[in-house]
């Protein structure tokens, strides 16, 4: 497991969702990567009762980078707490439904081509919800590495050459307090959080 | 070596217009001392002139092709010192005459092995590998040192646990799973791990392997980075071997894998960028003395 960047690519106004992740496509291929089938990363929210006091919201996450594993982070408002568990925690959420309601029309998934170039693992994603076209996730793994704070420069440079000057890199947000820690992956999960709840709260396309 | 073949050429067809001159010349004293032959019939006194004098006309032409080529050949600057060779010409025995091309076949031969020779002792003098005790000197010191490939394990422990002490990001475990000979396990910070079997105090194998990969002697890592660490970790276990003085081998080639603890962070020394835009490498070479970081491409 090596470090992951996540960053959101802009669309340009009157240009398709397809038309970016072709773009791309391209400047990865022209890089020497090589396609390694897709990838899917889903979110889906649930709301407790609220006869449970104050709301919280289970944000329950699967990554087909860990196709075993069920990630699930419980938002109280002031605090995040995750848990992972293997697949029969989807059953689990069901039971619970007395209490937690899911909500259905926030779905939201990120899937699109996988590349390998070297040792960097590159992810088109197309985020949608509700099958509505929201933009383009791009995420990128450099996986001899494990400490956020040693690859950064390096990543950043990977991704700044990849996405062209016309894309601010920086560090995600929560990576910022966790550089020297050992990168696992909820990590990754906690990016897609944070740019999928971003997603959620504007209505059409997302574009910066 | 181009103008002595060029002259070889030039000399061949000297010597070849000189013999067609005296193919002619004894062509002339043929007809001459024939005389008149049935062939030229009744008047045969002026056809036997004309033909003689046709004769002369070809000895003439002959004469000036070789006064020609003659001219064209450079002059010598010495003369030919042939050594013992020119008793060869006043040898008559028909089959000892073959000698001559057998002698000039091993000559140039020789010639040759000089050549070579002289371009290897050019290389290897830059390239001194220190891998024997040729120069290490007296036969008392030589005893002492043939030992290195067998030292007590206590003694081999201690240089290492020294070494390991002086580092507090680089954690060396040692054990022995076969026998007597150490196989030391090195933890550089979260950035990589080797392995690193001993012979005695002599350093036999290295593997360079990431932070959270298994350890084994023999497999490769999975990262591209990582194989070329390993590549350029046996460059300098070979760079720092040294047998009359394993200790300081051992110790130079743990500093320099300890200048591995920025091999993510440090962009490279020359070109200034983290990777290299055709390998898409981080900067995987460190100097030998300054320890610097250059990409493999980067480094001359």
């Amino acid at each position: 497991m090596g470090v992951t960047v996540l960053q959101q690519y802009p669309v340009p106004e009157n240009k398709t969702g397809t038309y970016v992740i072709e773009l791309l496509t391209k400047r990865i291929l022209a890089l020497g990567a090589s396609q390694q089938g897709q990838f899917l990363v889903d979110c889906e929210s649930y709301l407790s009762h609220p006869q449970m006091g104050t709301t919280k919201t289970v944000h329950i996450f699967h990554n087909s980078e860990q196709p075993a594993s069920v990630f699930s982070i419980l938002d109280t408002g002031s605090k995040n707490i995750h848990v992972i568990a293997d697949g029969l925690f989807d059953l689990l959420m069901m039971k619970l439904s007395q209490h937690y309601t899911s909500k259905k029309q926030t779905k939201i998934e990120s899937k699109g081509p996988r590349f390998e170039l070297g040792d960097f693992c590159i992810k088109l994603g197309s985020v949608t919800m509700n099958q509505s076209f929201k933009g383009i996730l791009v995420e990128v793994e450099y996986r001899p590495c494990v400490t956020p704070n040693a690859v950064w420069g390096l990543l950043r440079e990977f991704l700044q050459g990849f996405l062209g000057p016309s894309v601010m890199v920086q560090a995600p947000q929560h990576l910022v307090s966790r550089m020297n820690e050992i990168y696992t992956p909820i990590d990754t999960i906690y990016q897609y959080l944070e740019h999928f709840s971003a997603y959620r709260k504007i209505t059409g396309m997302r574009s910066a | 070596m181009n103008n002595t073949t060029i002259n070889v050429d030039q000399l061949n067809s000297a010597l070849n217009s000189l013999r067609v001159l005296r193919s002619s010349v004894s062509h002339v004293f043929e007809t001459l001392s024939n005389g008149l032959r049935a062939d030229h019939g009744e008047d045969g006194k002026d056809k036997f002139l004309l033909e003689l004098q046709e004769l002369l006309n070809n000895v003439n032409i002959n004469l000036r092709d070789l006064e020609q080529t003659v001219n064209g050949l450079p002059i010598p600057t010495a003369p030919f010192n042939l050594g013992t060779t020119t008793y060869l010409s006043q040898e008559t025995t028909q089959d000892r005459q073959a000698l001559y091309t057998q002698l000039v076949n091993s000559y140039k031969w020789t010639d040759k092995i000089h050549e070579y020779s002289s371009f290897a002792h050019t290389l290897l003098s830059q390239n001194s590998l220190k891998r024997s005790y040729i120069n290490s000197g007296s036969t008392k010191r030589r005893g002492k040192l043939q030992s290195n490939h067998n030292v007590a394990p206590l003694l081999v422990d201690n240089v290492i646990n020294n070494i390991d002490r002086s580092y507090s990001d680089m954690k060396i475990t040692i054990s022995r799973p076969f026998a007597s000979n150490a196989v030391v396990q090195i933890n550089l910070g979260h950035v990589l791990k080797a392995i690193v079997a001993f012979k005695g105090l002599l350093m036999e194998w290295v593997m360079v392997k990431a932070y959270g990969e298994t350890m084994d002697l023999w497999a490769e890592s999975r990262h591209h980075v990582f194989r070329k660490v390993t590549e350029n970790a046996h460059a300098a276990m070979l760079h720092f071997y040294s047998p009359t003085l394993p200790e300081l081998a051992v110790r130079s080639f743990m500093t320099w894998l300890h200048s591995y603890v920025n091999l993510f962070s440090e962009p490279c020394k020359r070109c200034g960028a983290h990777l290299h835009h055709t390998s898409l490498l981080p900067p995987a070479w460190r100097d030998f003395r300054t320890l610097e970081p250059f990409h493999d491409e980067c480094k001359q």
